[in-house]
């Protein structure tokens, strides 16, 4: 009621026109306002609906790269552990080369052992069988077994000197003509030919000669060993050939040779004696006796020995 | 402690037949039994079965060629490994001692390795 009168008594409406227009403004200006924050917030939601993409694929990448980076740890890992194996691999690799250095070092070392036993079982086996008999075919049988099938000697001879010193006999030989087996004479005329003149020499100075034994060795001598007893001359060993498979003479056969030398002399002479006494053996006061005489006799050495085996043995040792 | 194998050595040499001894005596567990000639080995044989025979060739009354072949014609020992030891110049009668069944040679000079390592191979025992 009062805002009627009022209206009414001042008349400062605007006019309807200006009404109308300001009607039209305000609802135009409302319209783009609104339209304008519709599209503002279109706008936005837009923005945000892009931005929520670009998380989600930023998202994802980080979680890829996480992959990735743990795929790339797994992988450094394993490369780790390849090093690491590597470097197990090369220690074993060296334990097992130094288990295989020693492997090889004790099996040569055992082959070499077993060779060393063989050659001592094949001296003892010589000079055993050399000294289990007085009987003398059986010596020389002996003598003959060891030079042929230890040693592997073809063709060998075994002089014995006569009394007189003066020339050295065959007593026994194998795998040789006749003719090779003649005898030698000693401290005669210069001799020409090679293999008389050597067991000539050998027997004289009784330092033994051995060739290497090879096939390639042309001289027709393989060795010529002095056989010896107390520092007495015997005789010589002769060794001309060797079988055709025993290309060779190794170590085991200079041990051998220096064996014989010594036992081939004191088997023939024992049984050399022993076949020109009664055969019977001496009890032990014949020993007593003996080893008394042997006393008295002091530094003088012992007695001479006059060694004539019997030059038959050749043959009924071949039987 | 009784042995896993046996082995019959048949020589007439006592010297080569020690030396035989002594490098079967390296083979482990291998009972060894000697023979003088081939009538002795048969003999030996006729008594006992043995895993391995080792014979020389040239021996008085009966030579390792015969005995070759009269232990092929035993059923007992028809195939017990048989190794003839030969010197030189008798390639016919290595030749015939295969020919007859025997399994390996040996040469003479014999050395004790090649022995064990023969005997070895045909008793398949390991190194």
């Amino acid at each position: 009621m009062t805002e009627k009168k009022a209206k009414s008594k001042r008349s400062d409406r605007p006019p309807t026109d200006l009404a109308a227009q300001l009607k039209t403004q305000r609802d135009s200006f409302v319209h783009t306002f609104f339209k304008k924050g519709a599209e503002f917030t279109e706008e936005l939601m837009r923005e945000n609906e892009r931005l929520r993409k670009a998380l989600g694929d930023l998202e994802g990448e980080n979680a890829s790269l996480r992959t990735q980076l743990a795929s790339d740890e797994a992988i450094r890992d394993l490369l780790r552990k390849i090093a690491s194996l590597e470097r197990e691999k090369s220690t074993l690799l060296s334990h097992v080369h130094e288990a295989e250095a020693v492997s090889t070092r004790f099996l040569s070392r055992h082959a070499q052992i077993e060779e060393e036993l063989s050659n001592l079982a094949s001296l003892h086996v010589a000079s055993y069988h050399l000294h289990s008999t007085l009987r003398l075919p059986l010596v020389v049988r002996h003598l003959r077994e060891l030079l042929a099938q230890i040693i592997g000697a073809r063709s060998f001879a075994i002089y014995v000197a006569d009394e007189s010193m003066s020339e050295l006999r065959p007593l026994a030989s194998e795998g040789l003509e006749a003719d090779k087996v003649a005898s030698v004479r000693i401290g005669g005329a210069e001799i020409a030919d090679f293999i008389a003149h050597t067991i000539e020499r050998v027997f004289l100075t009784g330092d033994p000669f051995v060739s290497d034994g090879s096939l390639a060795d042309t001289s027709g001598l393989i060795a010529c060993l002095p056989m010896k007893i107390d520092e007495k001359k015997l005789g010589v060993i002769v060794i001309f050939a060797l079988f055709p498979q025993k290309e060779q003479l190794v170590p085991a056969d200079y041990e051998l040779f220096k064996m014989l030398g010594l036992h081939a002399a004191a088997a023939l002479v024992g049984a050399g004696l022993f076949t020109g006494s009664t055969g019977k053996l001496p009890g032990v006061e014949a020993l007593k006796g003996l080893l008394g005489a042997e006393d008295a006799r002091g530094e003088r050495g012992p007695p001479t020995v006059a060694v004539t085996p019997r030059l038959d043995v050749d043959q009924e040792a071949k039987r | 402690m009784s042995a896993d194998y046996s082995c019959l050595v048949v020589e007439d040499s006592p010297m080569m037949r020690q030396l035989l001894v002594f490098a079967l005596s390296r083979v482990k567990n291998l009972r060894v039994t000697e023979a003088d000639d081939g009538v002795d080995g048969l003999r030996k044989l006729a008594a006992a079965k043995y895993d391995i025979i080792l014979t020389d060739i040239n021996m008085p009354i009966m030579d390792g060629l015969k005995l070759v072949k009269r232990v092929r014609t035993d059923p007992m020992h028809k195939d017990t490994p048989i190794i003839v030891i030969t010197t030189e110049g008798s390639e016919e009668d290595r030749q015939r001692a295969i020919h007859l069944g025997a399994n390996a040679y040996i040469t003479k000079p014999i050395q004790a390795p090649q022995v064990i390592a023969k005997v070895k191979e045909l008793l398949k025992i390991d190194r």
